[in-house]
């Protein structure tokens, strides 16, 4: 193969090769999104919340979301009272202290906190979901369900699906409410002399538009994080072992997507 | 991840998922009334020739407080840029019939829309009401200011250049304080040398004559003060004119009691003229009574005339 002509070191080869890797890839993306409207389908179906299926939804549920939820939240307070403070020194030195809370829950609502929940979302609960199917999988469990007449589908990826997404909102709903509670104490300290300026900044800020795109960003990142690990280790074929491309080649495209959707929004809120 | 199942899990799963919608609308609340969306507004349309650096959202500051919001900017039909503002109404008692607004840009940071009432005791301005904004633009000063800045430096250089009329006044200054510090001192420094001598000369003749007038002024005192001087002169001549005086006021006085005799003469006389009007009246009436008396004897007494006159 290395001596004669292969058909991958002649031009029309490689670029066979590379049409049907492109091929693949598209496939594959289009099987992510087959999977993402089946799950959307199956979470808007009443049918899907049955008594058994409750259950399980509220395991997954209380598990994945009230593990990272403490430690996110001193987190997102740590992080806020650091940021906030560097934010506040540096406009006061430059003259520019009027600007400094609007900057301060621009990059730390709008901006870091969704990002940051997401990510933590997938480290902490959707990706070890993941392969939690992807060990169902190998050992034979999705078969048996099959075999029982269950859809393993809706047994067991919709609660995980379900489960990361609300893991992702919750997040980002706590720490944004915390990272506001922090920025007013920090900026006027434990008086309610500033709660009207404070709330006409606020306002300010949140104006319809920018209201809209941090609603969608925040459940498109939910829905990236809780869909793209599962989605890819459906996707492969089911090994014994533990199927590690499958699970980083779906990190990778779970990054890719959550930085296009950041980028978008940023495009969305100062283009 | 889930090795153990903890107890009451659907409970649990149920106040996340309340706490999670709690926080949610909460948030949703507390954002829409910050917005204003609970709170009556009035509407303000402020017309510029510009809106650049007006962005929906901004505020309309009234003594550094945000009194209302930019909702709208719209093309007026006559080219003029129209800025909506949506102020609430519990703030629009600070906007009056008379208040001033103002768009301005700095150098740093977006524009600012300020109001400024002076007479709050003015009308409140009505809802919907139109006003002109007045624009001041620090940016469109610059190219002003520099080329004023540069005329200025051109200015400052002409005048402090060494061949300039400032410089050629400040060495003639020297010249002239350099001469008031010599011999002669200002009178030099003012005058030439040999007007300054004559000056000497001048005030050394004014001296003696001013010693001479002294002597005179000295003899005139003699003999305008002296004994023998034209005072005391004066002094008995006053005397003796006091004593004339006394004499013509004795005579004045005897003349004053003729004038009282001739007064009483003359009252007598008077007195004298009624008596006889008295009597002319008495010697009237007893003619008068003589005269009835004759005619009486006249008519009865044979000799009778007969005074009637009779047509015939």
């Amino acid at each position: 193969m290395m001596l004669g002509m292969s058909p991958l070191t002649s031009p029309q080869g490689a670029l066979a090769a590379l049409a049907r890797s492109f091929a693949q890839w598209l496939a594959g993306w289009g099987r992510t999104v087959q999977l993402a409207a089946l799950l959307s389908a199956l979470a808007l179906s009443p049918s899907s919340y049955r008594a058994d299926s409750r259950r399980a939804l509220a395991r997954h549920l209380y598990l994945g979301t009230a593990q990272a939820l403490p430690w996110f939240t001193l987190l997102s307070l740590l992080i806020a009272i650091v940021v906030i403070r560097i934010v506040l020194v540096t406009s006061h030195s430059y003259g520019l202290s009027q600007y400094a809370l609007e900057m301060v829950v621009r990059v730390l609502v709008l901006e870091l906190i969704p990002l940051a929940a997401a990510m933590v979302a997938a480290l902490r609960c959707t990706i070890p979901m993941a392969a939690e199917v992807a060990a169902l999988r190998s050992g034979g469990g999705w078969d048996a369900l099959a075999a029982q007449g269950r859809d393993p589908l809706r047994a067991e990826v919709l609660p995980r699906a379900v489960a990361g997404s609300f893991c992702t909102l919750m997040l980002a709903a706590v720490s944004s409410v915390v990272a506001l509670v922090v920025a007013y104490l920090s900026v006027y300290g434990f008086t309610s002399a500033g709660f009207t300026a404070y709330t006409h900044t606020v306002g300010r800020v949140f104006s319809p538009a920018v209201s809209l795109i941090f609603v969608l960003k925040i459940v498109l990142l939910g829905l990236t994080v809780a869909l793209m690990p599962i989605a890819s280790v459906l996707d492969a074929v089911p090994r014994r072992r533990a199927n590690t491309s499958a699970e980083l080649q779906g990190l990778v495209r779970m990054l890719v997507l959550m930085v296009i959707i950041e980028a978008a929004s940023l495009v969305g809120n100062y283009a | 991840m889930m090795d153990k199942e903890p107890n009451n899990l659907e409970l649990k799963a149920a106040l996340l998922l309340g706490l999670f919608v709690a926080l949610v609308a909460a948030t949703v609340l507390y954002i829409l009334y910050a917005r204003g969306s609970f709170e009556a507004t009035q509407r303000l349309v402020l017309v510029a020739d510009d809106s650049e650096g007006v962005r929906v959202g901004m505020d309309m500051t009234f003594s550094g407080f945000p009194i209302g919001r930019v909702r709208r900017i719209e093309l007026a039909p006559d080219g003029a840029a129209r800025i909506v503002i949506d102020v609430p109404v519990r703030d629009a008692k600070w906007l009056r019939e008379s208040s001033v607004f103002t768009l301005s840009r700095s150098l740093v940071g977006g524009a600012a829309l300020k109001a400024y009432s002076g007479v709050l005791s003015d009308p409140p301005l009505a809802d919907g009401a139109e006003r002109r904004v007045l624009v001041g633009d620090a940016t469109a000063e610059l190219p002003r200011l520099v080329s004023d800045a540069r005329e200025l430096i051109g200015n400052l250089t002409r005048l402090t250049a060494a061949d300039s009329p400032l410089a050629a006044s400040l060495a003639n200054v020297q010249t002239i304080t350099g001469r008031g510090t010599g011999a002669r001192g200002a009178s030099g420094m003012v005058l030439g040398e040999a007007d300054a001598k004559q000056i000497g000369a001048a005030l050394q003749r004014v001296n003696s004559l001013l010693a001479r007038i002294d002597g005179m002024a000295a003899k005139a005192d003699a003999q305008v003060l002296g004994p023998q001087g034209l005072v005391n002169e004066s002094k008995a001549g006053v005397a003796q004119l006091n004593a004339l005086l006394g004499d013509a006021r004795q005579t004045l006085k005897k003349v004053d009691a003729l004038l009282a005799e001739a007064q009483g003469v003359a009252g007598n006389v008077r007195g004298a003229t009624n008596d006889l009007d008295a009597l002319r009246g008495e010697v009237d009436a007893t003619v008068r009574k003589v005269e009835q008396l004759v005619d009486e004897v006249n008519r009865k007494w044979p000799f009778q005339r007969d005074t009637e006159l009779k047509l015939k």
